[in-house]
């Protein structure tokens, strides 16, 4: 194979810290090339680097062979380099063609807008693309793995060589993941050269061919796509998969929460929202439960809806908290219940991101510490100081902004918040969407040590390998109904079998 | 963050947290109270002269302008809430003009004592301004439509109770005419010097503050602006919160009817026309962030008196009104501009 793209010897500095440290990086045509690496290990920098967005302080770049400095985003592009950012550049009003020719349009002869020409050439790129999507569609009606796909061929427009994707399944569901791993193979057949920003390790194997993993502004190592995980993590964080999880402590004391038959009727029927149909589980202090099924089964909103957020509706069947019928369905009547929750979203529903750290932190306690609906500043400031420091949120400023925060410690920001409340039961979807190796390390660490003082905790995750090393038990879900359960050590296969049977039972 | 402290990526996060302002910082946090010396020293410096005195600084047009800014800053206390909860109240000066009508009406024409008139008044516009919360929190309805239709049907409520009429308040005994009493509000304390109108707005000024900066409610204000969702996933009654701060607005309309009635001794159901705006106005150059989350009450405080400073500055110049409006308008774009100016560089998403 031909390569593509060789960059040696890159340096780059900002102020006191070198962000990047002698790197050295190359792609093939043809190739899909996952590039790994925790937040702030120097990944969105090179690629910075390459896409013309800032300048290297020392290191060659060679495209094709011939060596180039790119100065501007634009010679980049104009080189033959695409990158879809994180966030997509689309506008969500408008259609999907005059999506693709934003800032090209193409006209008539009266000067006005050749819709049915720039149609017709929308669909080619959507189909060169490996899209079937009618370029006639608004944004705004598609999900976002289509929204992603059309970035592609948005990308593709300028017949790009590189294509280089910053966390593109992000945002996306697990099908919606597998399509646009699809797609990028079919672009790496077609001879374009794929570079793959992630910091998710099971998606490697299905996408990449080969993969370069940086840490602390320095290739710590290249593997080949198939490469075990275990040996992955060694080179991202420098320590083994199995180190990540603190050992069981094994204390289970009384029953917290029981749902026997249980089924959640919502009020307003919404289209793709699962609800319980038949859930039968139970969760014990001292106990950490995993919900595992695959994407859509119900496992959010079986959380919600036991929480009673954004979502109404009513519980039949039996559902027990503390060994007593408890009426759920409203965050009121969960929280007097002793039940706490942290979404999947951390920046949506978790967090106020433009208010500090402590505003952040007695959000849902500040009836506590406010007798007479007044705040007292030395009071709060003791109490948020004790909770960052039980929490280890980095760094221990009270009066930072949360939105400055990293992934990890915003999520322990959350935990921090939810926990000063002391719950008896913690609910919790998607502990460590978008958060580094290291910090996912900690955020396990801390369940447990709650979870040894009594906390029950009831984890849904579609990270498998996180719940097996995590849960005392595991309840597999299926279409709103729980199909099996697991005790520690079932592997993954076992799990995995036992979500799809159910999925064709039903 | 995984390794020791030494660890770079560590400092690098660590130093992009801490809080370190930067001069333009200090200027946007207190771009009103800055804008205010600015005019100050401009109105001084530009001020028309009479036998050696400045005046600008003459005791009597210093009672002029806090005097003239006392009911759109009694307005704008209540409208502050309302943005920082990411909300907006477009009702606020047709309240006003309803409140004023509505205590002309009930002293002049049903001879009511002031006992009964003003608190009357006072829970009528709360419950208009809590009726408008309701409805757009309830129907999910974008306050900016709700308090729009608020605007015209208190314009309609006030023609009903003034019987489509201006009214005289004339002060006296016997029916017909409102208690001397009221007369208060257009007058002057200390030696004919500080307004009355004055004084109710000062003291409103210091509860407002107060409220919005030490109570658990104004903590909760605040949370609901800047996140709604994560506010009710955190227990906070995010309902009440967002239907109540529509109830301080129409709060502070009825006070500032009762005020614009008292210094001016008569109702008109058209009177107030615009004040809405100059609310706003007053508001966006404080600071306060008119997508919610974020906001002070000293900055609204200053912008209100930003304003009318500035407007009576060019008017002892004798610059026309269309300057004027020209000029409030330049600065509300210039104060807006700054700040999302920094809030960009801080990487703020918006």
């Amino acid at each position: 194979m031909t390569s593509l793209l060789e960059m040696r010897g890159i340096e780059k500095r900002f102020g006191g810290v070198q962000a990047l440290k002698g790197v050295d990086f190359d792609l093939r045509a043809g190739e899909a090339h996952v590039l790994l690496g925790e937040n702030g290990a120097g990944k969105s920098t090179l690629m910075n680097i390459l896409s013309g967005s800032i300048g290297p302080d020392a290191g060659d770049i060679r495209l094709f062979g011939k060596p180039v400095r790119f100065s501007s985003p634009a010679e980049a592009h104009a080189a033959g380099i695409a990158m879809i950012p994180q966030e997509l550049d689309l506008v969500p009003g408008l259609d999907i063609t005059a999506n693709l020719f934003l800032g090209n349009e193409e006209r008539t002869a009266w000067g006005t807008l050749a819709h049915r020409r720039m149609r017709r050439a929308a669909s080619d790129l959507l189909r060169k693309a490996g899209v079937s999507l009618d370029a006639g569609r608004p944004v705004s009606s598609l999900r976002m793995g289509e929204r992603q796909l059309v970035a592609i061929a948005k990308a593709l427009s300028a017949d790009a060589r590189i294509l280089v994707m910053d966390e593109p399944t992000a945002a996306l569901s697990a099908t919606e993941c597998e399509h646009l791993f699809g797609t990028v193979r079919e672009l790496c057949a077609r001879g374009v050269g794929v570079i793959y920003i992630s910091h998710r390790l099971e998606e490697v194997p299905r996408v990449a061919d080969r993969v370069t993993v940086m840490r602390d502004g320095c290739v710590a190592g290249e593997a080949a796509a198939d490469a075990p995980q275990a040996e992955l993590v060694r080179l991202l964080v420098g320590r083994s998969f199995e180190d990540l999880f603190p050992p069981r402590a094994g204390r289970i004391g009384r029953e917290l929460l029981r749902l026997e038959h249980a089924r959640f009727d919502p009020a307003i029927e919404r289209a793709g929202w699962q609800a319980a149909r038949d859930v039968s589980l139970t969760v014990h202090e001292g106990e950490i439960v995993g919900l595992a099924g695959l994407m859509g089964v119900g496992r959010t909103e079986l959380l919600s809806a036991l929480y009673g957020f954004e979502v109404e509706g009513r519980w039949s069947g039996t559902v027990l908290v503390d060994g007593r019928p408890a009426r759920l369905g409203s965050i009121a009547a969960a929280r007097r219940a002793g039940i706490a929750y942290v979404t999947d979203d951390r920046r949506g529903t978790g967090l106020v991101l433009n208010h500090t750290v402590g505003e952040n932190v007695v959000l849902s306690t500040l009836r506590r510490i406010t007798p007479w609906a007044l705040v007292s500043p030395g009071k709060e400031r003791r109490y948020v100081t004790e909770a960052l420091s039980r929490f280890d949120v980095r760094p221990k400023l009270p009066e930072a902004l949360v939105i400055n925060l990293s992934g990890g410690n915003q999520q322990k920001v959350v935990f921090a918040k939810e926990l000063v409340s002391e719950p008896h039961l913690l609910l919790l979807d998607e502990p460590t969407r978008g958060v580094d190796v290291g910090a996912k390390a900690e955020i396990y660490g801390q369940l447990r040590s709650l979870t040894a003082k009594g906390l029950g905790v009831l984890v849904a995750s579609s990270e498998l390998p996180e719940l097996i090393g995590l849960c005392d038990r595991i309840v597999v879900m299926s279409r709103g109904r729980t199909v099996a359960e697991f005790a520690a050590g079932a592997s993954e296969e076992e799990i995995r079998h036992a979500s799809t049977i159910g999925t064709e039972a039903a | 963050m995984t390794a020791e402290p030494t660890n770079p990526p560590v400092q690098k996060a660590a130093a992009a947290t801490r809080p370190r302002l930067r001069p333009l910082d200090y200027v946007v946090r207190f771009q009103s109270l800055l804008g205010l010396i600015l005019v100050i020293v401009g109105g001084v410096a530009f001020s028309p002269r009479r036998h050696g005195h400045i005046l600008f600084l003459q005791p009597d047009n210093i009672a002029n302008i806090v005097r003239s800014i006392s009911e759109t800053g009694i307005l704008a206390l209540g409208m502050t809430f309302v943005i920082i909860a990411a909300g907006i109240d477009l009702s606020v000066g047709a309240v006003l003009g309803l409140s004023s009508v509505l205590t002309a009406a009930l002293l002049i024409n049903a001879g009511w004592g002031l006992w009964t008139t003003l608190p009357l008044v006072l829970v009528c516009a709360t419950l208009f301004g809590l009726a408008q919360g309701a409805i757009s929190t309830r129907l999910h309805v974008q306050a900016f439509i709700v308090t729009l239709a608020g605007l015209q049907a208190a314009r309609g409520l006030a023609l009903i109770a003034s019987g489509n009429e201006f009214i005289n308040i004339n002060y006296g005994s016997g029916p017909g005419n409102a208690p001397p009493a009221f007369a208060v509000l257009g007058e002057r304390l200390f030696y004919d010097t500080f307004p009355v109108a004055t004084l109710v707005f000062v003291v409103l000024a210091v509860m407002a503050t107060f409220v919005l900066n030490h109570t658990r409610y104004g903590r909760y204000v605040f949370a609901v602006g800047g996140n709604e969702r994560a506010a009710r996933l955190s227990g906070i009654p995010v309902e009440w919160i967002k239907i109540s701060v529509y109830g301080l607005t129409g709060l502070c309309s009825g006070v500032a009817g009762i005020v614009h009635a008292g210094q001016f001794a008569f109702g008109s159901p058209t009177d107030g026309t615009g004040y809405e705006l100059n609310a706003i106005a007053a508001v966006v150059i404080g600071g306060t962030d008119l997508f919610g989350g974020a906001g002070t009450m000293i900055g609204t405080i200053a912008g209100a008196v930003m304003l009318g400073a500035l407007a009576n500055v060019l008017q002892l110049n004798d610059v026309s009104a269309a300057m004027q409006l020209l000029a409030t308008g330049a600065i509300i774009v210039a104060a807006a501009a700054l700040q999302t100016y920094v809030g960009r560089r801080d990487g703020r998403s918006r």
